[in-house]
């Protein structure tokens, strides 16, 4: 399955809905400031990433995520896991 | 200086229900709360005992993702009491942030439901291939989970005590909570505890012999703390929570005064982990009216721990009589609803309240024929019509750790 840069879009958006209630957030709000996402949330995120990718990020890979703080931010790490896992 | 522990919110999560109306009502018409064991597609089936005090109706949560995140099934019970016990207190934020109230709180084990996925995911290998532990599964199952999520959902910025101490958890919760405020470390602490339906525990009494088996098919017909026919505990679920408060802090913004708790004992049998040990529980009893600086006879009511294990029941009924002789009323409240666990202390401490302030004595459900080994106290077998001003609140646990909790109407 080809990760486009919509669909990827489109699923980290599904997740921030179902599961962290988080409804249409802004590509470029602050998570942690606009909507209370915090580390326990970023590392839950972490794993569904993983489902997504279906493939298991490294610890150094994890790491690399936690500076990130908008959808955006998600969105082009999420491709840029998409590539080195291909 | 010592100062004045009183009561001033109460609230139970209970088998036999959650208001203070149902739980009369249910007390008042000798309702129980036991019912089958849930199948649990793990333990159930290998469980030869097929009872289990049961909260089987809904109970209305509304906490938003950010607090629920981290609380597992334990500390949805352990919230909602103390969401409760803050609102019938009339607590605001800014009392609850002072640093001022502090919470005592706890379960046996955390959230054993948390602890059992996690091991399913890894060995089924559902999630093996990523991680089958979650991020916030240590903190939905450690040991003080019920406790550090109360603070977190109402910024509790206090003291923490987390007993965990089987079934005396929440006994001890209420006295050191009752010791911290009493010698002035805070002015009030929110104490209880909870547990959630779990069926390693019962199968850790089954496996001890020590569960009830012989109304598998009758399930409200036991517990049967005293009765000739008793064959042993039935595990529950729930929880229960007391606000104390410092007698003039109460007094200054007008609160609401249900009791104040006037004893506290804590010992160890010193021995054997799992007997009970006469020695023990009597010098527990003789402590805390030595704390409360009031003698045996001054008590109307003893809420014993009475299990309805075999020799239990037995050595507490000696343990009773050598201090008090037969004269306070004694009921074993664990009849109507099995035994809660950690709650248990906390619950039966509501119980008592409710009753005080209802000025009623329920009987020992299920105590049909008084064993002649028990038979010298002065047990309730119908309910009754009586002004409680004093009651002890006994319990005893695993690891041969005894309180006793002595508590009066306020005057």
């Amino acid at each position: 399955m080809t990760l486009t840069r919509e669909k990827i879009q489109n699923e980290i958006l599904r997740i921030f809905s179902e599961e962290f209630e988080i409804e249409n957030p802004g590509l470029n709000d602050n998570l942690r400031e606009v909507h209370e996402f915090d580390s326990i949330d970023a590392i839950e995120l972490l794993g569904e990433i993983e489902i997504l990718l279906d493939s298991e990020l490294t610890h150094d890979e994890k790491k690399q995520a936690m500076d990130i703080r908008t959808i955006n931010q998600i969105c082009d790490y999420v491709e840029s896991m998409a590539k080195a896992h291909s | 200086m010592e100062r004045r522990v009183v009561i001033t919110a109460a609230s139970a999560i209970t088998p036999i229900g959650h208001t203070k109306e149902e739980i009369l009502s249910s007390l008042i018409n000798g309702v129980s709360g036991v019912k089958e064991l849930r199948d649990d597609g793990l333990l159930s089936g290998f469980i030869h005992s097929k009872v289990f005090g049961t909260v089987d109706y809904p109970v209305e949560y509304d906490f938003e993702r950010k607090y629920r995140k981290t609380m597992a099934p334990v500390s949805y019970y352990a919230c909602q009491v103390a969401k409760e016990v803050i609102a019938q207190a009339g607590f605001d934020r800014k009392l609850l942030s002072s640093g001022r109230l502090g919470v005592a709180f706890g379960s046996i084990h955390g959230s054993p439901t948390v602890q059992r996925e996690i091991y399913k995911n890894f060995f089924s290998g559902e999630r093996s291939k990523f991680s089958s532990i979650g991020a916030v599964d240590y903190l939905k199952s450690m040991v003080h989970t019920t406790a550090v999520n109360i603070t977190k959902m109402f910024e509790i910025t206090g003291r923490i005590i987390s007993s965990s101490t089987a079934c005396t958890t929440s006994s001890q919760s209420i006295g050191y909570g009752y010791e911290t405020i009493k010698f002035g470390m805070q002015d009030a602490m929110i104490c209880g505890g909870a547990d959630e339906y779990d069926t390693t525990t019962v199968a850790v009494f089954d496996n001890l012999l020590a569960c009830s088996t012989d109304f598998n098919d009758t399930p409200a017909s036991t517990p049967r703390p005293f009765d000739v026919r008793r064959d042993g505990l039935v595990v529950g679920e729930g929880a229960g929570a007391v606000m104390l408060e410092e007698y003039e802090h109460a007094k200054k913004r007008g609160a609401n005064i249900l009791g104040e708790v006037i004893g506290f004992s804590s010992n160890n049998n010193g021995g054997d982990l799992i007997l009970p040990n006469i020695l023990g529980i009597t010098e527990t009893i003789r402590l805390g009216l030595e704390n409360a600086k009031i003698s045996p006879d001054e008590v109307d009511f003893v809420s014993a721990h009475a299990t309805a294990t075999k020799m239990g029941d037995v050595i507490e009924a000696q343990a009773i009589y050598k201090i008090y002789k037969d004269s306070p009323f004694v009921t074993g409240l664990k009849s109507y609803m099995g035994h809660t666990m950690a709650p248990c202390g906390a619950i039966e401490t509501v119980l008592t309240l409710y009753m005080m302030e209802e000025g009623i004595i329920a009987p020992t459900l299920n105590l049909d024929e008084v064993d002649e080994r028990c038979s010298m106290l002065r047990h309730v077998t119908r309910i009754i019509e009586k002004d409680v001003r004093i009651a002890a609140i006994q319990n005893f646990a695993f690891g041969g750790v005894n309180t006793s909790l002595i508590i009066k109407k306020f005057e």
